[in-house]
């Protein structure tokens, strides 16, 4: 193999991602997979996911350099170095539009604003991690409620008429209200359009305390999250900028940028 | 060093175990205000309160609002529990209203015998400084009336003499943290420092001598990626600097109540030692519960980045702090103007949330671009 081959492994509390990058940066190779106990494991099966679409890798070992990301990236022994979520998915958002200048990342386990300056490096951020509210999790125990995937609940709230308001700020106790909701007979959309109004409410503090500039987009697996992203820009009143890639993958794929340069600079 | 960390495991540790043994008198103080020579005269010995692994504030809960800060909550639930049953003395300062409840609910739940509250003005003023003498004076015949000890001006002379020795001692080894290579890490500093806070000062200073000599042997402690100073509320447990310096920010400077910086100030003498213990607790504290001084806290701040060449600052504050989250506010902003690069930390009184920790404190080194 002459080739070189650049690898970002993102190790999330629900999910672990990875991303290849060739010598010219282009991507060539990218996973999702459920986050096992151990995110060593998690790491393994996902570069290799990634690396089994690049023909000329046999497994992760072939990799010039891997920058391992996200709450499980202390774990990945083999890994060349470690950078945080944060720079990761500043540079993983800058690589895939130079514009973007914030970005609210939305988690299994936090959410967290990014502000970016204009060489892809991170000016400021915040991060809400003290509870459960406004994250990927939150969202799972949300659409279990209502006994749909998060495809179904994604979409559920696009099609309201009207918004009913969830005031508690507890996840758990959110879920009480959410039940004693439905079991009034209030329209499961207009719950669903209050729940993410919610969670949107919360990003939206957080985008407050690092100075919001356009363009907004939004990463982490709840950005696939439609009826979110609606409430999200109405609630910021700036579109949200959509990414040409998969938004989950963005944490990984500024991981294997910075493989990329930081394998380059050592040459 | 796992001598130091060995004394802050309890809250009352063996060398205060020893000092009661040997007739002497531990009393308990929560605040900078309160002079520590002040506590170290004749059998007095200052030990500053903490409540090291605290797991949880379920009786403290009861009596607390749920806007009081954990370090207040934590410092109740010890006492409750009797986990401060060698204190035979409690000294507060109304610094914050928090701690005035403290001193309110362990009035009513545990009764003291000895029990104070001395309190400290806003300002500093020469009037100010008059009345500070005067609560000093106070608490001193207080304090003599109820254990019987000697509050002279020659019995807090001697007392002062030996503060000053101890804290020319702590500052020799602070100092060490301005060379490019500091031979320390903020973790043991801050070990070292908080087990000096809460141990006799007697008891603990040979073993401090003994490490200055094991440090002044040393190179370095190997190599990181910045240098930091920590600043905010109440810090004691040095696994919060060890988190930090995990990520390879490695603290040179620190700033809180517990901090060397301006803590362990020498006490200047001029004639007389009341006044002199007055003057010296506004010199030695710089606490944002004191007014029009700002300028002076930014100014220390911007003088110990260029002194210790600290290319970022951390302030932590804890949860519903009103004294340091009011005055961070300003303080984050005026430092960024400053062309100083700010992390901002809310957290609890006990460390918790390691990871979280070190996401945060990881991203800032990378944005320093370090």
């Amino acid at each position: 193999m002459t080739k070189k081959y650049f690898g970002g492994c993102d190790v999330g509390s629900t999910t672990g991602k990875a991303a290849i990058l060739d010598e010219n940066s282009s991507i060539v190779g990218t996973s999702i997979v459920p986050s096992e106990i151990d995110p060593e494991i998690t790491s393994v099966q996902a570069l290799e996911k990634a690396c089994a679409q690049v023909t000329d890798l046999s497994s992760y070992k072939d990799l010039a350099r891997i920058v391992g990301t996200g709450y499980g990236r202390n774990e990945v022994a083999f890994a060349n170095e470690n950078i945080s979520e944060i720079s990761c998915h500043a540079m993983g958002a800058f690589y895939c539009n130079r514009d973007i200048k914030t970005i609210v990342d939305i988690g299994g386990q936090d959410v967290k604003t990014i502000a970016i300056a204009d060489d892809g490096s991170v000016l400021e951020f915040a991060m809400n991690d003290k509870c459960a509210a406004g994250t990927g999790r939150f969202l799972e125990a949300m659409s279990r409620i209502f006994r749909m995937d998060l495809e179904q609940f994604s979409v559920l709230s696009l099609n309201a008429r009207k918004i009913i308001p969830i005031t508690a700020q507890c996840s758990v106790f959110a879920e009480s209200e959410v039940i004693s909701l439905l079991a009034r007979k209030n329209p499961p959309e207009e719950i669903a359009a209050g729940i993410k109004a919610a969670v949107s409410k919360r990003c939206f503090s957080l985008l407050k305390r690092i100075g919001m500039r356009p363009l907004v987009t939004v990463t982490g697996g709840c950005a696939k999250n439609q009826g979110l992203i609606k409430s999200l820009a109405k609630r910021i009143n700036m579109e949200v900028t959509a990414l040409p890639v998969d938004p989950q993958i963005i944490g990984a794929l500024g991981a294997a940028v910075f493989a990329g340069r930081n394998g380059r600079e050592q040459e | 060093m796992n001598m130091f960390r060995e004394l802050l495991k309890s809250p009352q540790n063996h060398l205060v175990e020893q000092a009661v043994s040997d007739g002497r008198i531990p009393i308990g103080y929560s605040c900078s205000f309160v002079p520590e020579a002040f506590l170290m005269a004749d059998r007095l010995v200052p030990v500053r309160l903490h409540a090291p692994g605290v797991a949880g504030t379920e009786i403290a809960d009861i009596y607390l609002s749920n806007f009081i800060c954990t370090y207040v909550r934590s410092l109740l639930e010890f006492a409750v529990d009797d986990r401060f049953d060698l204190i035979q003395g409690w000294v507060f300062v109304p610094s914050c209203t928090h701690m005035q409840r403290l001193y309110d609910n362990l009035e009513y739940l545990k009764k003291p015998a000895f029990n104070h509250i001395l309190d400290v003005p806003r300002k500093v003023t020469e009037a100010t400084i008059a009345w500070q003498a005067e609560e000093l004076r106070t608490l001193a015949d207080k304090l003599s009336t109820h254990f019987g000890v000697d509050m002279s001006d020659d019995s807090l002379m001697k007392a002062i003499t030996e503060w000053n020795n101890f804290a020319e001692v702590i500052q020799s080894i602070g100092e060490l943290r301005k060379k490019p290579f500091p031979p320390i890490t903020g973790t043991e500093f801050q070990a070292l420092l908080m087990a000096a806070l809460v141990s006799p000062k007697d008891l603990i200073l040979p073993k401090i001598l003994d490490f200055r000599k094991e440090i002044e042997q040393r190179d370095g402690v190997g190599e990181f990626r910045s240098r930091l100073m920590v600043m905010g509320s109440h810090l004691h447990d040095p696994e919060f600097i060890r988190v930090i310096e995990s990520q390879g920010g490695l603290v040179v400077a620190d700033l809180f109540c517990t901090g060397s910086i301006p803590g362990f100030k020498p006490v200047e003498i001029s004639g007389n030692p009341i006044r002199s213990l007055a003057e010296h607790s506004f010199k030695k504290t710089l606490c944002p519960r004191m007014m029009e001084d700002f300028d002076r806290r930014l100014e220390t701040i911007i003088d110990t980045v260029k002194e210790y060449r600290v290319d970022g600052v951390v302030i932590e504050i804890i949860k519903f702090c009103d004294l340091w989250g009011v005055d961070s506010m300003p303080m984050v902003s005026a430092l960024r103007n400053e062309g100083i690069p700010v992390l901002k930390l809310e957290r609890e009184y006990s460390m918790g949330g390691e990871g979280q920790l070190r996401t945060r404190v990881q991203a800032f080194i990378e944005s320093m671009d370090k």
